[in-house]
């Protein structure tokens, strides 16, 4: 009871948080760029927004379109269930297994590429036919890495990883985790379709991925949208801060105190991360789509060379 | 008399079988009674194959019989039915029950137009041929089986002979298969040679080191054909799009299947693995396979010949996991090998349920639009709802998502690769995880592949008038997917189900349980699967339930914040143009473009742009073909076909002179030759 309890409280910490990162990330950007920027919680804004506004549906779409902003936002919701904030709340011990969670976020994405199809429109099957591309380059390198963490903590249970990774000590000592972590940065960066893979500020442009499946959307299946694409981006951050920047064992008491101070101390590592990703937006362009396969490459070697100095040269 | 006991069942479903056949033949002046008679004579005998299946594999028992008994030796029809056996028969008759309901639908088009009842007694056949395969005990028996189903399946592939690609489709199968067929013969020429015995149930223990090597190559090369896997696949992407619809889904689904049955028989069961380097060669030929079948898959346009080539990915994954589980075998870690063996198994299982659905539901496709073409359709969600809905759901289920059973099938996969990788061997870690990133590679591209069939095909406006004015098909074909789709979501929620039909066949084969140690952890009645020597788990139906009840949720929340739904219908955004037409949608050669040109490796396209007009600037017409080519055709095949011919051309005058008296001379000299050989012998 405990256990289902503790894991909606780490569910509604995702949810609240999920639009609060892309703000931040936003903020970061327009002060780098001697902007004021819109307001951090902008994101709360706009989904408020878009749920009172009425759906313009596309003549040509069939009950795919309409179905799939629901699927996307539950599975991404779904997969927050999965995902512990924090290692001092118990988790379930079938819950989360990270196999299972990337493939259950693949199912929003399956439905997301055909809604892009289902309108008819050039711009959602440009958008669809990229997104395959990417994610399908981007795959071996998640699963190599997730491969190579369980493998150290014996498992792929995510409570499990993320458990084992506090009592390593510091991850980012040892050269399988600094390789390791690199890979993850990048896979984030490609599958939340950020710069360099994706451009998140265009709209109606030639060159755009993500949006260019979501262009028909409108009114509350936008916001569905918008929402669960929020909750992914706030996942794979967790999985990255959770794992690599492990803090729960810098608190020496227990009790409700010490998950409180968990949570705190996870929203300064997400929001740590959420700076490292605003760094890497505005210190870089992003890349033509045909060099993306070199960053897919980039990440996948990474991912393969900490296996490697792990697993065949030796700790 | 227990009317019920398995060989009783067993028995009666042969002789529905037969009967089937027959009463196709008698009929074969009312093609409707022939249609309806044949066909539901295998449904009859399908369900009793079913039922006498899972009755064997229940009870764990070995069935013996010997329907038909003769004093020439080895020519006995004599049938061992022990789990193993008993699972593929479970496979066939599934397939065959589903396939047989959609057939009575299907084939009523042929009606008038072509001798139905020879492809209805061809059917029936086919389908005793491959049940005697899966359960022939002595070598010669299943060698005559394995020719028999070659043959009739030969004939249902050129069933449309009539067109020029269907009769070189048919031409390549025969050739390809009968090649295997060779390696096979000479690999039960050397089982004889050193046990004396054809029993394939015998002892191989006086076969030497060598001679074992030797076989394994042999029985691999022979089985790896008739799996199309990678380099020995091409006849499979000709030979099922030229069969019909209902013949590829039993050629894909369960004929192909014959060769992993037979390896797990002949290399693991009858020669035993001894050696690391067998499992290691059926793992890379597995890895290929699964990487460039599904390369091949997304960038085909006709839709049955992407399925073809799905299935080549598919058999790669099963050979993968059939590889580490050899591997593991060698090794001494029986338990990882029958982790293994259950995720192969467990594909293969899988794979015959959804790409029997699949293959059924482009048949449907076929039937209703009489295109094959995918830049042709489009559209057909809303002319087809109900075959659209099941073709999706097969369509998840082979791209591995969540709540279907192709996920617990690659989940499994990873699990025992996981348990495989332990740190000591550093070169099979290095490939271990090299399988890993393949087969998340093939899962992802997979999943690209289904996206672009059923987006194109079912999706958006329809590209010609074929789809435009498509219909749905008949219920009882849409009655046979639905089992088939059905049957992938119930297995994916509740994959302990064909987890512990498994368990006998694994016992038997390895001595180690799997589905006792998959079956754990909290909640049991939600059917966790649990790996219990590492403690992974995962909980589909739990899964399921929380994303249903996750929309629940969002339709509430959103009702309480954003009022009632209002909508507005409107055409699709068209940059203001407003003349949005079918054709400026994305195309599938579209779609896979992206992956083209980074695997452009594998296909060697080129392309031709011709333009008409004064300026190139503002063409009149324009021409745009692009070619891709099939690199093993072009650079193996091809030119081995070419190196065969001339030499037996320059043979022509060396050899066979086509002069009698030399003849006759071969012929004097080869009785001296044996002679000779008898007297020192």
């Amino acid at each position: 009871m405990i256990a289902i309890l503790s894991s909606i409280v780490q569910f509604l910490v995702i949810l609240l948080l999920a639009p609060l990162v892309g703000g931040v990330i936003k903020k970061i950007k327009a002060f780098s760029q001697k902007r004021k920027g819109a307001p951090v919680l902008q994101n709360y804004y706009d989904l408020l927004k878009l749920v009172r506004k009425e759906s313009v549906v596309s003549e040509t779409s069939s009950w795919i379109y309409k179905a799939t902003p629901y699927i996307m936002f539950s599975t991404a919701a779904a997969a927050a269930l999965l995902v512990p904030v924090t290692t001092l709340l118990p988790a379930e011990p079938f819950f989360g297994d990270i196999i299972l969670l990337f493939y259950l976020l693949a199912l929003g994405r399956f439905f997301m590429c055909l809604s892009a199809l289902d309108t008819g429109s050039t711009f959602g099957g440009m958008g669809s036919s990229r997104e395959a591309m990417i994610s399908s380059l981007i795959e071996p390198s998640i699963l190599v890495s997730v491969f190579t963490i369980g493998l150290i903590s014996g498992s792929t249970s995510i409570y499990q990883m993320m458990y084992s990774m506090r009592t390593i000590g510091n991850p980012l000592f040892h050269p399988v985790f600094i390789l390791t972590f690199l890979a993850m940065l990048i896979i984030t960066l490609a599958e939340t379709s950020r710069i360099p893979v994706d451009d998140p500020a265009t709209h109606l442009e030639l060159t755009m991925v993500h949006e260019a499946m979501l262009l028909e959307y409108s009114g509350r299946h936008l916001a569905l949208m918008e929402y669960g694409a929020a909750i992914k981006q706030l996942i794979l951050i967790t999985l990255i801060v959770n794992l690599f920047l492990p803090m729960d064992q810098l608190i020496p008491f227990s009790g409700a105190g010490a998950v409180l101070l968990g949570i705190i101390f996870y929203v300064i590592k997400v929001a740590f991360v959420a700076i490292i990703i605003a760094i890497a937006e505005v210190s870089t362009v992003k890349f033509r789509f045909f060099s993306i396969p070199n960053l897919a490459a980039l990440s996948f070697i990474l991912s393969f060379l900490g296996f490697l100095q792990y697993f065949v040269l030796g700790r | 008399m227990n009317l019920f006991a398995p060989d009783h069942l067993l028995y009666s479903s042969l002789g529905f079988y037969l009967a089937a056949a027959i009463a196709a033949i008698i009929f074969y002046k009312h093609p409707r009674f022939c249609t309806l008679f044949a066909q539901s004579g295998c449904i009859l005998a399908s369900l009793l194959g079913t039922f006498s299946a899972i009755r064997l594999l229940h009870s764990g028992k070995e069935l013996v019989l010997e329907p038909f008994y003769s004093t020439i030796p080895n020519l006995s029809i004599s049938m061992t039915i022990d789990a193993l056996s008993a699972f593929f028969i479970l496979l066939l008759s599934i397939l065959t029950f589903c396939v047989s309901i959609y057939s009575i639908g299907y084939i009523s088009h042929y009606h008038g137009k072509r001798n139905v009842s020879v492809f209805h007694f061809l059917y029936a056949t086919f389908i005793l041929s491959m049940i005697f395969v899966f359960t022939a005990d002595n070598a010669v028996f299943f060698f005559m089986a394995w020719e028999l189903m070659a043959v009739i399946s030969y004939f249902l592939v050129v069933f449309e002979s009539e067109q020029e690609e269907t009769r070189q489709a048919g031409l390549i199968y025969i050739v390809m298969t009968h090649l295997g067929t060779a390696f096979l013969m000479i690999a039960f020429m050397l089982m004889f040679y050193y046990t004396k015995s054809f029993d394939l149930y015998g002892s191989s223990e006086s076969i030497p080191e060598k001679a074992r090597n030797l076989m394994f190559v042999f029985f691999l090369i022979g089985f790896a054909t008739k799996a199309g896997v990678i380099p020995l696949h091409i006849w499979l992407p000709y030979a099922h799009p030229a069969a019909p619809g209902n013949i590829s889904a039993l050629m894909s689904g369960i004929m192909i299947k014959t060769a992993v049955y037979g390896l797990l028989r002949f290399v693991l069961l009858y020669l035993g693995i001894e050696t690391p380097w067998w499992g290691i060669v059926i793992l890379i030929i597995g890895m290929c396979s699964a990487l460039i079948g599904v390369l091949y898959a997304f960038i085909e346009q006709n839709i049955k010949k992407l399925l073809a080539y799905s299935s080549i990915e598919n058999m790669g994954i099963i050979f993968i996991g059939m590889g580490i589980s050899f591997l593991a075998f060698s090794k001494g870690s029986g338990w990882v090998g029958a982790l293994a063996l259950t995720a192969s198994l467990l594909h293969c299982f899988n794979h015959t349920l959804f790409k029997g659905g699949l293959f059924l539901g482009v048949g449907s496709i076929h039937y209703a639009t009489h295109t094959k073409n995918m830049e042709e359709l489009g559209g057909l969600i809303k002319k087809m709802p109900v075959t659209a809905v099941f073709f999706l759901g097969s369509a998840l289920s082979i791209s591995a998502i969540v709540p279907f059973n192709g996920f617990i099938g690659e989940w499994l996969t990873y699990q025992s690769i996981f348990a495989s990788i332990t740190s000591g061997n550093a070169a099979l870690n290095m490939t271990y995880i090299i399988a890993v990133a393949v087969l998340a590679m093939s899962g992802a591209l997979a999943a690209a592949c289904f996206i672009k069939l059923f987006g194109i095909s079912f999706l958006g406006l329809p590209r010609s008038e074929h789809a435009s004015h498509a219909k749905e098909v008949p219920l009882l074909m849409n009655i046979g997917t639905g089992i088939l789709v059905s049957l992938c979501l119930i297995f994916g929620l509740f994959p302990l189900i064909p987890i512990k039909l498994l368990d006998h066949v694994i016992l038997s084969a390895t001595g180690h349980t799997v589905a006792g140690q998959l079956q754990g952890g909290f909640l049991t009645a939600f059917y966790p699967l649990d790996i219990s020597g590492i403690g992974n788990t995962i909980s589909p139906l739990l899964i399921f339930v929380l994303v249903a009840l996750l929309i629940g949720l969002a339709l509430m929340v959103l009702r309480l914040v954003g009022g009632v739904y209002q909508e507005r219908k409107y055409g699709t955004w068209d940059c203001g143009f407003r003349s949005l037409n079918s054709r400026m949608q994305y195309s599938g050669t579209a779609f896979s473009k992206p992956i083209k040109i980074v695997f452009k490796i594998f296909f060697k396209s080129s392309r031709d742009l011709r333009m008409q007009g004064d300026s190139p600037y503002h063409p009149e017409e324009m021409e745009y073909t692009i070619t891709t080519e099939s690199v093993f055709e072009k650079y193996v095949y091809v030119p081995l076909l070419i190196w065969a011919t001339e030499l037996s051309k320059k043979l022509k005058f060396m050899i066979q002179t086509g002069s009698v008296h030399t003849y006759l001379l071969y012929i004097f000299v080869a009785v001296l030759v044996l002679m000779l050989y008898n007297r020192i012998g």
